[in-house]
């Protein structure tokens, strides 16, 4: 009889434990189901593009021919002596920090002041902030062109207003024209760092605040000294997000809004340098290099920034 | 729901986008279709270049660009092609992004045979320098067109030889380049249209003085607008018209930009903007803004292409009559220089059926489709026809005038690559704004030129 109840719980045991294994296979199984497609399509879209970006870097090939000759880092050494080179990532250095503080600084008041102040209708005003980036960036581009328009632009017209003679400057068309493109490029994507403030200054305790009420802390102290540490994740998401976007993605409004670079490659980035190189002058393992640059100085700063702003983080109990 | 119909459903779900994906790269695929065109359908030909005793069959592939020239040219010829040879297949692979789209097969070395070069993302040299283009120089120096006559005899502006000796692609399309302006202000303004450079600086000198309109309005967003029609006629004009300095320019010979004609032509855009003729605005302006502010009398002069007309057609004010002078830069009684901006037609050097090809070209250059072409087209072609009594816009006609006149120098078009386009276009912008100098202006195309020969040579 005991022998039987010992066989007996065996078996059970046996039978616990491939529905534990057929479980947990199910389980792996089901997981798998999710992850491989999508990390097929990553490795298809992103990693093969980005290795092949690399290995075309090495070759010296049109584009548009069917010979690749092999010429191992000579497109790098080329990048060394192009002057545009050094102009193109100087401007996106100056797009990069530029949009940085202007982002930063804006949307840090438009946030506090629409969380912090109490004004009436502040979600409409979220609303109105946002609608510029959901504007396409060409449209943007097209309307700020009209607004810097030399003869006819609103810029120039408002100017001209407090001067005797109309003001004709070409805000597109001179030597330092990289900074006219600050302003359209701000404008168009602040309503998103807003939007992420201003989650950020809402999940902290209201009663933080109260607290520091009573203790009679003025609002500028409650905000260097709450609000800023508290949302210090939200901000260095933020300029990450600002830093990524300019250096591989400047090159649209660049392109939209003063075509070939400005005046004597004075809006040129690098990414519209690419562009140039790849599909016009027929050097599309030069672009790849170029390519290659933005994927470096990208990691480099990115990873700069992630240390410089580290700071330990706040639990909130 | 049972754990297995979850399941399932989960894993419909992940086929469902998978598929989706999927079908996204397919559609991509489906514009790069695989030639249909077989080498086993090699057509019967004959040597004889006169199209009516040849007979072809098998397929035969035209691309073209379809842009400010409209497509209108090509359907009536490809018909009347395919009339006179109903046993060939005619496909016609078209479009403003014809161009992109067809990129895949040139590289993978299956082309179509035929090719209209043009529009944004074409360059022939580009393609003569990947070998894309077939060499038909032997066969075009003796080649007849439908009506019997020698093709080369019949073009304004012969092929260009990217290559020395030698001919890759025939130019089919003759826009000029030109200095514009509204001839109707001026007999308002009681102007006389400058005949040579002094003319112009002593006109200038008048609208300036009169402070209502710019004197020089330019695209200063695409410089090769005033290289064409301003600097490269010229420095034509300033080496006593010869037009065998463009010729060394093409062939990127060394020291050619800081040769005397080009510093000479390089000084009078020195001192067009030394005296405040060239507008403020320019460098910042695209063709089209600074073409519709030119429209509105905001600058007397703008340096553009004879298409302006068509390509502006929809802004133009009551009244306005556009006059063209092929140059201003020419010394007094001297002759006006034209500079042409061609579009050439060429062959697949591996082209699966290049006698067909070769008969749709000699096909086309006959003078009734030149004269189709300013028709359809509204813009000269490159084949010598008289436009008098055609349908042809006034423009054309009065530029057509211009080329067949004996006081005017036809110059070959300046064809340099692409890299070495963008140099001197940043260079010469930057000259007009008094950035550089025309020391500094040689300098750095001599820099880039060089650079460019080097690897070239390799």
């Amino acid at each position: 009889m005991k022998e039987r109840t010992a066989a007996a719980t065996v078996m059970t045991k046996q039978k616990v434990s491939t529905r534990i294994g057929t479980a947990k296979t199910k389980r792996n199984l089901f997981i798998a189901s999710f992850i491989l497609p999508t990390l097929l399509l990553y490795l298809v879209f992103t990693v093969y593009p980005m290795f092949k970006g690399i290995y075309l870097s090495l070759f010296d090939w049109s584009g548009g021919s069917e010979t690749y000759n092999f010429i191992g880092l000579a497109n790098f050494k080329e990048m060394l002596d192009d002057g545009i080179i050094l102009k193109a990532i100087r401007n996106d250095y100056i797009l990069v920090v530029g949009k940085v503080i202007g982002f930063m600084m804006m949307s840090m008041f438009f946030a506090v002041a629409l969380t912090r102040f109490h004004i009436k209708g502040s979600g409409f005003y979220r609303i109105v902030y946002f609608i510029p980036n959901v504007l396409s960036i060409v449209v943007v581009g097209v309307l700020w062109r009209y607004v810097y328009n030399p003869n006819l632009g609103f810029l120039n017209s408002l100017i001209s207003l407090f001067t005797e003679k109309p003001f004709e400057f070409a805000w597109l068309g001179d030597k330092w024209s990289i900074f006219a493109l600050l302003p359209p490029s701000i404008w168009a994507g602040i309503g998103f760092t807003i939007i992420l403030l201003v989650a950020g200054i809402l999940s902290i305790p209201s009663s933080l605040f109260e607290a520091a009420d009573i203790d009679g802390a003025s609002q500028w102290n409650q905000f260097w000294l709450i609000t800023l540490p508290l949302t210090w994740e939200q901000m260095k998401t933020s300029v990450l997000w600002i830093v990524m976007t300019t250096l591989n993605g400047s090159f649209v409004i660049v392109t939209i809004m003063t075509f070939e670079g400005g005046v004597d490659n004075a809006t040129q980035v690098m990414g519209s340098y690419l562009y140039m190189n790849a599909f016009k002058f027929g050097k599309f393992s030069y672009g790849s290099a170029i390519g290659v640059l933005i994927l470096v100085l990208s990691l480099i700063t990115t990873a700069t920034l992630q240390r410089l702003m580290k700071r330990d983080t706040i639990e909130l109990t | 729901m049972t754990k297995r119909s979850k399941f399932l459903k989960a894993w419909s779900l992940v086929l469902l986008i998978g598929m989706l994906s999927l079908a996204g790269c397919g559609s991509n695929n489906a514009n790069n279709p695989e030639p249909t065109t077989k080498p086993t359908d090699s057509p019967q030909t004959t040597d004889n270049a006169n199209e009516g005793a040849v007979k072809l069959t098998g397929d035969f592939e035209i691309q073209y660009f379809v842009g400010g020239y409209g497509d209108a040219w090509w359907k009536q010829v490809i018909s009347e092609f395919q009339q006179l040879h109903p046993e060939l297949k005619i496909k016609e692979s078209a479009g403003a992004k014809i161009n992109e789209q067809m990129k895949p097969r040139w590289i993978q070395g299956s082309p179509p045979d035929f090719v209209y070069i043009d529009g944004a993302g074409s360059n022939t040299r580009q393609m003569v320098t990947d070998d894309q283009l077939m060499d038909i120089t032997d066969w075009l120096k003796e080649a007849e067109n439908a009506d019997g006559k020698k093709i080369l005899d019949l073009l304004i502006a012969q092929p260009e030889e990217y290559q020395s000796g030698k001919f890759h692609a025939v130019p089919l399309v003759f826009g000029s380049w030109g200095t514009f302006y509204d001839k109707a202000l001026f007999k308002e303004k009681g102007w006389e249209a400058p005949t040579d450079f002094e003319s112009f600086l002593a006109l200038g000198d008048k609208i300036k003085a009169e402070d209502e309109m710019s004197v020089y309005i330019h695209t200063g967003v695409y410089p090769y607008y005033i290289n064409g029609a301003l600097l490269d006629p010229a420095i034509v004009a300033m080496n006593n018209y010869d037009t065998s300095i463009i010729k060394r320019i093409n062939s990127l010979e060394e020291g050619v930009w800081k040769s005397e004609p080009v510093v000479k032509a390089l000084n009078q855009i020195v001192e067009m903007s030394e005296k405040g003729f060239i507008d403020k605005g320019s460098p910042a302006l695209n063709h089209t803004d600074s073409q519709s502010q030119w429209l509105q009398h905001k600058a007397a002069f703008i340096p553009t292409g004879i298409w302006v007309e068509s390509e502006m057609a929809n802004d133009i004010p009551d009244g306005f009559e556009f006059g063209f002078l092929p140059s201003i830069g020419q010394d007094n009684g001297g002759k006006f220089v034209a500079n042409p901006y061609i579009s050439t037609v060429a062959i697949a050097k591996k082209a699966k059926n290049p006698e067909a090809a070769k008969a749709f070209l000699q096909y086309i250059y006959t003078e009734k489709n030149g004269k189709a072409w300013a028709e359809l087209s509204k813009a000269p072609s490159n084949i010598k026809a008289d436009l008098e009594g055609t349908n042809a816009p006034a423009l054309t006609k009065e530029a057509a005038k211009y080329y067949n006149s004996p006081n005017t120098v036809v110059s070959p078009e300046v064809v340099i690559p692409e890299e070495l386009v963008t140099a001197r276009n940043n260079a010469t912008v930057a000259l007009t704004k008094g950035e550089i100098t025309p020391e500094q202006w040689g300098d750095r195309l001599e820099e880039a030129t060089a650079k460019i020969r080097a690897k070239e040579q390799k």
